[in-house]
Order: C-alpha cells, then sequence, then structure tokens
C-alpha cells in the first residue's frame, strides 16, 4: 500500500516536474521583485561550479525558461579550480563569479568565514534544515548520502553488508577475498574524500579499527567516485565506501549491476553549498540564482531530474531528505554546514590526521 | 647586416618574455609561505623545506628518474631503428604504416591509461581471455616494469619524428657508397645512417627522457591502484594535501624539475659537438632509393606490428569498447551490454560543438601560427654565433621544465595579473600562448634539426651573388627545410589537439577544448562521456592527420 502511495507520489511530481508551467503555478519563487528587475537588468549570471553540466543542464533548462532575459554562463570545473580560480580572481581585482557552488563544504566555508562572500537574507532559506545554512552567507543545496557502493554480480545478497561494523566484520572475515578489492577516496589527493573521512572519524566510535582493517585488505584509493564505480562494475575491485549516493544512483540507474547501501549504523550526508561572492558584478542575478536553487520548484528538479537529493521537507520523492528520513531516520547525519569544516584546514591537525591514517594503512 | 642582428635579438626578447613571465611567477611563487598574491606573503625558504623533508618526495623522485630512464632506453633505439625502416628501407606497406606509428601521440595518455586497464588490467578482457586460454595472465599493470614500458612504448613516435625527419634530409651518396662496398641494411643503418643522424636522435633522446619527468596522465592511470608516486602525482597530491592549494609546494617542485632539465640541455650541447660533421644536405646529391632488407623484411614487418598492436591497437580497442558498452569486466557479457547510449550523452552535453571546433581552430590555425613562431626563433639562431643564440637553447627548453597544469596555473596568472593582456584571457589566444610556449621545445627541435642540415655553402653561394640574408633566408633556407616545417606543423597539430592538462586553468565558456574537457569530465568521473569524446578525438585527430598527409605526399611528388 505505502509503496504504491510513494510510487504514485513520485510519477505525480515526475509529471510535475516535466511541465514547468505547473510547478510554476504551485509554486512561485519568492524573490523580492525589485531584486528581479535589477537582474533581468543586469542580464547575466555567472557560475563556477562542481556540479558537472550534464546533471545542472535541466536546472539551468528550466531557470531560462523562467528567466528568458538572463543568460546562465555555467563553468564546471573540479573543486581545487574553482577555489583557485575565484582567489586568484579576486586578488587580481578583475571580478569573478557571480555564484560560486561548490562540493568542497569545507573550501566554501573557509571563503565565507575569511569574508568572501557576501550576506543575502534568501526568501528561500526558510525552507532550509537550520544546519544547512550559515550567516545568511553559505547556503546548502542539496542533501546527498554518502553510500556503500558494490557489484552485484560479484557480491551475494547475504554477504552485502548493511552498515559499517558489518562491513568490517565482513572484511575481517574474509581478508584473502577482499585483499585489494575495497576502494574509497584517497584522502590525501581528494578534498572531498579527506573531508568524509574526518566525518568518519567523528562518527564510527570504532574508527581506528575500522581503518586498520581497510588497510589490512589494502584499500585502493581513488580521486573521484565515478574511477571507483567503474572498477568496481568491471570486478576490479567489489565494494567501495564514502562513496557519493547521488551518482552513484544515476550510475545505477543505467547499470543495474551496481549496488548501493545506505549504511544502518550512520549515514552521512553532504550537501553543495552556495555562496554569492563580495565581488561578483551581478550580484542580484546571482542572488535570484541562489533563491531558484533553494525554491520548491529547483529543488524538485535537483531531486528527480538531476538526481542529486533535495534538501527541502516539502519537496517529495525518492531521491529527497524527506524520503531519506523516513527510511534511514536518526541514522542519517548530515555534515553541518558550520565552522566546523574549518578545523582540519589547519596545516598541524590536516597532516596528523593523515599520518594517522597512513599509520593505520601500513603504507608509511 | 645590423638590420637582421636586431630581428634576431628582438626575437630573444619576445620570446623570452613569454617564457619568463610564467617561470618567474613560479620561481618567485617557490620562495614565498603564501600565494604570491596575497598580502601576507613572505620570503621564506619553508616550502624548499617541507617538499624535501617529504618522503613521498624522495620516494616519487626516484620513482620518475628510473621510469625516465627505463623508458629511454625503451624508446629511443626502437625509434631510431622504426626510422631507419620506414624511411631508408624497402619494408613492405611502409607507406601505409608511417601515419599510423604516430597515433600514440594523438591520444591523451589519460585515455590510452584508460584503455590500457579495459583491456589489459587485473579483469581487462585481453586479460580474462589470456587466462582462460593459458590459465594464467603473467603480468601486473599496475607494477613499476609495466609502467615504464607503456611509457616507452608510447613515446617511440617522439624518436620516430626527430628521426625520419632528419633521414629523410640525408643525402644518399654515404648510404650507396656503403651499399656498393657491400654492407647490408642492418650495417648500413647502425654504421652510417643512424650514425649520421645523432644530433636528432641525441635531441629526442634527452627530450624522451625529460618527458618522462613530466610524466602524468600514464601513472595517474596506471599508478593509482598500486601506489606508484612520480613527481607530477606527487604534485597533483599537493593540491590537495594541505586542504587548500599549496602553490608555494607545488611551485617547488616544478622548479625541483627544472633544475633536471638545465644539465639536461647542457649534455645534450656537449653530445652533439660541432655541427658541421652532420651537414649532409648539399647542393648535389643523390635522390635516395629504397635499401633492400633481404630476408629480414618480414621479421622487421612482424616487430612493427607487434609494437603496433601492443601500444595502439591494445589500449585503443579497450577504449573503443568502453564507448560501445554500459559495463565490462568479470562477469559481462560484451553482447548483451553494446550500447549506442555514451554518444547520445556526449551529444546532449553543452559546448560540445564549440569544444570541437575549439580544438579544430588551435590546433590547425594555432597550430601554424606556433610553426611560424617557432620557424622565426629557429631563423633567428640560425648562423649566429653568439652568446644569445646559446641562451635561446636553453631557453626553448625552460617551459618544458613545467607540468602542463603548474604552466597552465602560471599562465592564468599572467592573463589575470598583467593588465594589457586580461581582456585576452577568455579567448582562446590566451590557450593558444600558453600551449605555444609549453611545446616551444618540440616545435623547436624540429625546425633546428632540419636547420642543423642545411649545408652553409648554398647560403654562402646566394650571398655571394649579392642576395640579402633576407633573400636568402626566402630562396635558399626556407625552401630547403620546408619538409622540416610541415613535420613540425603536423607534430603540433596532433599535440595541440590531444593536449589536456595546460587548458584546464584556461577552460571557460569560449576556451573549451576537447582535451581538457576530458580532464573535467573525468575528474567528475563521467566516464561513459569520457570514452565516447575520447574517440570522437581519436577519429577527429585521424581525419585531420588524413588531410594533412594528403597535402604532405602531394608535396613530396
Amino acid at each position: 500500500m505505502t509503496t504504491k502511495l510513494i510510487r504514485g507520489l513520485l510519477v505525480w511530481f515526475l509529471w510535475a516536474a516535466a511541465d514547468p508551467a505547473y510547478a510554476a503555478d504551485a509554486k512561485p519563487i519568492a524573490t523580492a521583485a525589485p531584486i528581479v528587475s535589477a537582474a533581468e537588468k543586469e542580464g547575466k549570471v555567472v557560475i563556477y561550479s562542481t556540479t558537472d553540466s550534464v546533471a545542472a543542464a535541466p536546472l539551468l533548462k528550466d531557470f531560462g525558461a523562467l528567466h528568458p532575459k538572463i543568460t546562465v554562463e555555467y563553468n564546471d570545473m573540479n573543486s581545487t579550480e574553482v577555489y583557485n580560480r575565484f582567489v586568484s580572481e579576486v586578488a587580481a581585482g578583475g571580478g569573478s563569479a557571480d555564484l560560486l557552488w561548490s562540493s568542497a563544504m569545507d573550501l566554501q566555508i573557509k571563503l565565507a568565514n575569511d569574508g568572501s562572500a557576501q550576506e543575502y537574507k534568501s526568501p528561500e532559506a526558510s525552507g532550509l534544515p537550520g544546519w544547512a545554512l550559515w550567516k545568511n552567507e553559505a547556503f546548502g543545496t542539496t542533501f546527498e548520502p554518502i553510500t556503500f557502493v558494490y557489484n552485484k554480480r560479484l557480491l551475494k545478497p547475504e554477504e552485502v553488508p548493511q552498515s559499517h561494523a558489518e562491513l568490517v566484520k565482513l572484511l575481517k572475515a574474509n581478508p584473502d577475498r577482499f585483499k585489494g578489492k575495497v576502494t574509497c577516496y584517497d584522502p590525501e589527493r581528494s578534498g572531498i574524500g579527506f573531508m568524509l573521512l574526518t566525518q568518519d572519524a567523528r562518527t564510527d566510535p570504532a574508527f581506528a579499527d575500522t581503518i586498520k582493517t581497510y588497510g589490512k585488505v589494502g584499500v585502493k584509493l581513488y580521486t573521484s567516485t565515478g574511477a571507483m564505480m567503474e572498477r568496481i562494475l568491471s570486478g576490479e575491485h567489489l565494494i567501495g565506501f564514502n562513496m557519493i549516493g547521488s551518482y552513484a544512483i544515476g550510475k545505477q540507474r543505467k547499470d543495474p549491476n551496481l549496488g548501493v547501501v545506505y549504511p544502518k549504523d550512520y549515514t552521512l550526508v553532504m550537501s553543495r553549498i552556495a555562496l554569492i561572492p563580495k565581488v561578483a558584478k551581478h550580484p542580484n542575478a546571482g542572488k535570484l540564482f541562489l533563491d531558484y536553487l533553494l525554491s520548491a520548484r529547483g529543488q524538485e528538479i535537483i531531486a528527480n531530474k538531476a538526481v542529486l537529493f533535495s534538501l527541502r521537507s516539502d519537496v517529495q520523492g525518492e531521491y529527497t531528505a524527506a524520503a531519506l528520513n523516513k527510511a534511514l531516520g536518526t541514522s542519517l547525519k548530515p555534515i553541518p554546514v558550520s565552522t566546523s569544516l574549518l578545523v582540519y584546514l589547519d596545516q598541524s591537525k590536516r597532516l596528523e590526521f593523515l599520518k594517522q591514517w597512513q599509520e593505520a594503512l601500513g603504507t608509511k | 647586416m645590423r638590420a637582421v642582428q636586431w630581428y634576431r635579438v628582438l626575437v630573444v626578447l619576445i620570446t623570452a618574455t613569454a617564457v619568463f613571465l610564467p617561470l618567474g611567477i613560479v620561481l618567485y611563487q617557490s620562495v614565498l609561505d603564501a600565494p604570491f598574491f596575497q598580502p601576507s606573503a613572505k620570503l621564506s625558504t619553508s616550502a624548499f623545506r617541507f617538499v624535501f623533508a617529504d618522503s613521498d618526495f624522495h620516494r616519487a623522485f626516484t620513482t620518475t628518474a628510473l621510469v625516465a630512464l627505463g623508458m629511454t632506453l625503451v624508446a629511443v633505439p626502437l625509434g631510431s631503428v622504426l626510422a631507419f625502416l620506414l624511411v631508408r628501407t624497402d619494408l613492405p606497406g611502409r607507406s601505409f604504416l608511417e601515419p599510423i606509428v604516430l597515433i600514440p601521440i594523438f591520444l591523451s595518455p589519460v585515455v590510452l591509461g584508460f584503455g590500457y586497464v579495459v583491456a589489459a588490467g587485473p579483469v581487462g578482457f585481453f586479460t580474462l581471455w589470456t587466462k582462460q586460454v593459458f590459465g594464467s595472465a603473467p603480468w601486473n599493470l599496475y607494477s613499476l616494469a609495466s609502467l615504464t614500458l607503456i611509457a616507452g612504448l608510447t613515446h617511440i613516435p617522439y624518436v620516430f619524428l626527430y628521426t625520419s625527419s632528419a633521414l629523410r634530409g640525408l643525402g644518399a651518396d654515404l648510404e650507396e657508397a656503403a651499399r656498393v662496398a657491400g654492407a647490408g641494411a642492418a650495417r648500413i643503418a647502425l654504421s652510417v645512417s643512424l650514425p649520421m643522424v645523432r644530433p636528432a636522435i641525441l635531441y629526442s633522446a634527452v627530450l624522451v627522457f625529460f618527458l618522462g619527468f613530466e610524466l602524468f596522465g600514464l601513472p595517474l592511470i596506471l599508478g593509482d591502484p598500486g601506489g606508484l608516486l612520480v613527481l607530477s602525482t606527487y604534485l597533483y597530491k599537493l593540491t590537495n594535501r594541505l586542504g587548500v592549494p599549496s602553490y608555494q609546494l607545488m611551485a617547488v617542485v616544478a622548479v625541483a624539475i627544472i633544475a633536471v632539465a638545465f644539465p639536461l640541455v647542457y649534455l645534450q650541447r656537449r653530445l652533439i659537438g660541432a655541427s658541421a660533421r652532420f651537414v649532409t644536405v648539399g647542393g648535389k646529391g643523390l635522390s635516395p632509393r629504397p635499401l633492400p632488407l633481404g630476408g629480414w623484411r618480414w621479421p622487421a614487418v612482424a616487430l612493427v606490428l607487434v609494437w603496433l598492436g601492443v601500444t595502439v591497437l591494445l589500449p585503443l580497442s579497450g577504449v573503443f569498447l568502453r564507448a560501445f558498452v554500459s559495463s565490462w569486466g568479470e562477469g559481462v557479457r560484451l553482447a548483451k551490454v553494446l550500447t549506442l547510449e555514451n554518444f547520445g550523452e556526449l551529444l546532449e552535453y553543452p559546448n560540445l560543438v564549440r569544444g570541437i571546433l575549439n580544438t579544430l581552430g588551435i590546433a590547425i590555425f594555432g597550430g601554424a601560427l606556433a610553426v611560424v613562431w617557432y620557424t622565426l626563433i629557429g631563423l633567428a639562431s640560425h648562423r649566429w654565433q653568439s652568446r644569445w643564440s646559446r641562451a635561446l637553447d636553453y631557453l626553448v627548453m625552460v617551459p618544458r621544465g613545467m607540468p602542463g597544469l603548474v604552466a597552465g596555473l602560471a599562465f592564468l596568472w599572467v592573463f589575470l595579473f598583467v593588465r594589457p593582456l586580461s581582456p585576452l584571457r577568455s579567448t582562446l589566444f590566451s590557450v593558444w600562448l600558453a600551449y605555444s610556449v609549453v611545446w616551444l621545445a618540440y616545435g623547436m627541435r624540429l625546425i633546428s634539426s632540419a636547420l642543423l642540415q642545411v649545408s652553409p655553402d648554398l647560403e654562402e653561394a646566394a650571398l655571394t651573388i649579392g642576395a640579402t640574408r633576407g633573400q636568402v633566408t626566402r630562396e635558399v633556407t626556407l625552401p630547403l627545410i620546408r619538409f622540416g616545417l610541415i613535420g613540425s606543423w603536423l607534430l603540433v597539430f596532433m599535440i595541440f589537439v590531444r593536449e589536456y592538462s595546460t587548458g584546464v586553468y584556461l577552460l571557460g565558456p569560449g576556451t573549451e577544448v576537447v582535451g581538457s574537457l576530458i580532464v573535467s569530465l573525468w575528474a567528475t568521473g563521467a566516464i561513459d562521456i569520457v570514452a565516447a569524446l575520447s574517440v570522437v578525438n581519436v577519429v577527429l585527430v585521424a581525419a585531420g592527420l588524413g588531410v594533412a598527409l594528403r597535402l604532405g605526399v602531394r608535396l613530396h611528388g
């Protein structure tokens, strides 16, 4: 009965999201009129983003339909490039993007904390949970679970670990079978990988033992979820942890051999952070786009078309905070949009943490 | 005469500016303790101390030196023999083989590496097949030996290009003499032809060794699972090691790589000695006749084909296979997963068409423009015995010391902080300049190899009958080196199409190029699109090369 209801709702929402006119009628975006007209006068919004163009395309298309007078200049790059380019451009004084939208949560908070972001009381921010907002300067925009990913062809259903503890148990019980078959982000080379691992250290009571177990099976380290999924699907590896769930679901839709697990003991949740730089040349257009991202209309597309998981509780569907909350409840651990992310940008603390990781892995 | 000197000095100065602006920023950055544009940045040796105390750096340096040495030992002998076989002998099918042997340079090493994983990785189709037939597959794709061997094999075309270009300019009289005296093809190759093109071979040896120091794409893919670290991947690691990008540490690694470059250039000059010893294009000469290989014909063809199989067919089949399936590997029935969806997805990719047009534009026109610039530099130092010309030799080698990624970032800074240039930043000019400077060494070597073989007596003859220096250049020197120039343009075309790391930081609306798009998509993990885009890239280059070769063939006749 409930699955039927959920499926019905899903179909309804897919249909609603597919029809921009309908969605617009349902929930208009609350940007103040003067900002809208100023934005239209600016005529352009420049975005630096880590969300790839393909995933962002439905958002850009819908935004373009709403505001045909505003050209969106969308630059997708990796998180280090977003940061590098932005700080270099600010230092050169020639202006930069109107919106930074990045999954490197720590770097985004650093920029805001260093005073690079401008304050904006977004009327749409009321739809966000408290942890997703920092000082009206940095805004969480997505609700992406961090998952396990495994190869369904090569791992039997009863073997699939449902929690971090079960994963450790599985690896300890079959050290030879999993030798070189487990994969995760390299915290030394990937900012996101590092951030996720430090969150594990905070959340997993047996963290020290967990990483030692990873070390024993010779965990293989990569720099993107895509690269890891490719090798898991090919059978070179069997299972990966700390994988970005939105990418995993996107891949699973194309290749059903990919299994995705939301760990039951705790599922970390990351959120792409958006901010409007002080140096924005089109600040009003930046605000307009931010409001759009946070609005029910934008979030519905984020949930159902971009599959980045909606953050708002009033957006329904399979890939939303609402659905995840229902399924996982308190085991969901969103990474707060706050200055606590800055702890490990301190050089000595960071190197210390990496040393601990390398010692556990036995690579140092 | 004075005007000529002026022109020469001017070329040196412009080139020096283009080289030293980005290099200067990198050097300056290496002795600071923070990004150079931050007001709080102070002079400090802390970056050097950090890097030199890091055990990862020592490990990376040793590995890099081993790989560079190993790949030179593989590439140089095979590459020069290949050049001799294709240019000087009656090897069957050589006109067909010639464009094909260049293919490894066209492919972004990232793509090539990935092709190897799909083909010969632990669950690659070739590996699985070998296991099925022989019971086991006795190689480990992720080992140091594999990386070195693959790097060596994929760099053979560089040696081939330099050596074959020089061999083509060689008068045939000495070879004829050797043949008349009864020497076989192998003897002629080892004692006559190849020794005569020693400058070209040595240039290419030094370059290949040096390329080993900035190898990035291959170790990025193949070094990952085995934990192999080379200098460029160490540098890549430094972008994230401290959370925020640590430019000063990256700059130190770049400086270390540049420091390796200088002794190499010095060594190269010492080895070559007096260039007059190698003058072979004189006013008279026999048109070369192919040397008969006799019984060696078929073994020689087999050798070439085996190399092509391992270096081109294997990884390319991996890439193509990956582009047309939705999944692969252990337990996958390939017939069941065939799909065109990857290309469908690629077509939907925004900016794809602009990216392809930009790539072609920068490769064809930008490539030609770069060759013009390189030729001007070459002519500037031609027959010019002065300290300036020696300085030029070092100058053109310097940018190669900067790994593409760092050079790209340095050029972003140049276009940001040098006011008169900043309007040009989001135009293709920025990409062109960065590419042209980064690849200066290659283009230059090809052109100067060609210039080296022009005998002074022809030029002097023209001067004696009253021609001006300019006339000599236009009527004598340039026509004599036209094959070298075409070869150079071809090389630059291919390299610009394939180039991937330099453009990453300059990438933006209007400056998208396929190589950088591949890297950018690779970083986000969109491997389906990367595979499809790689196929498009290969097809583009193949088409471009086909056209250029037709043109070249016509010019030969």
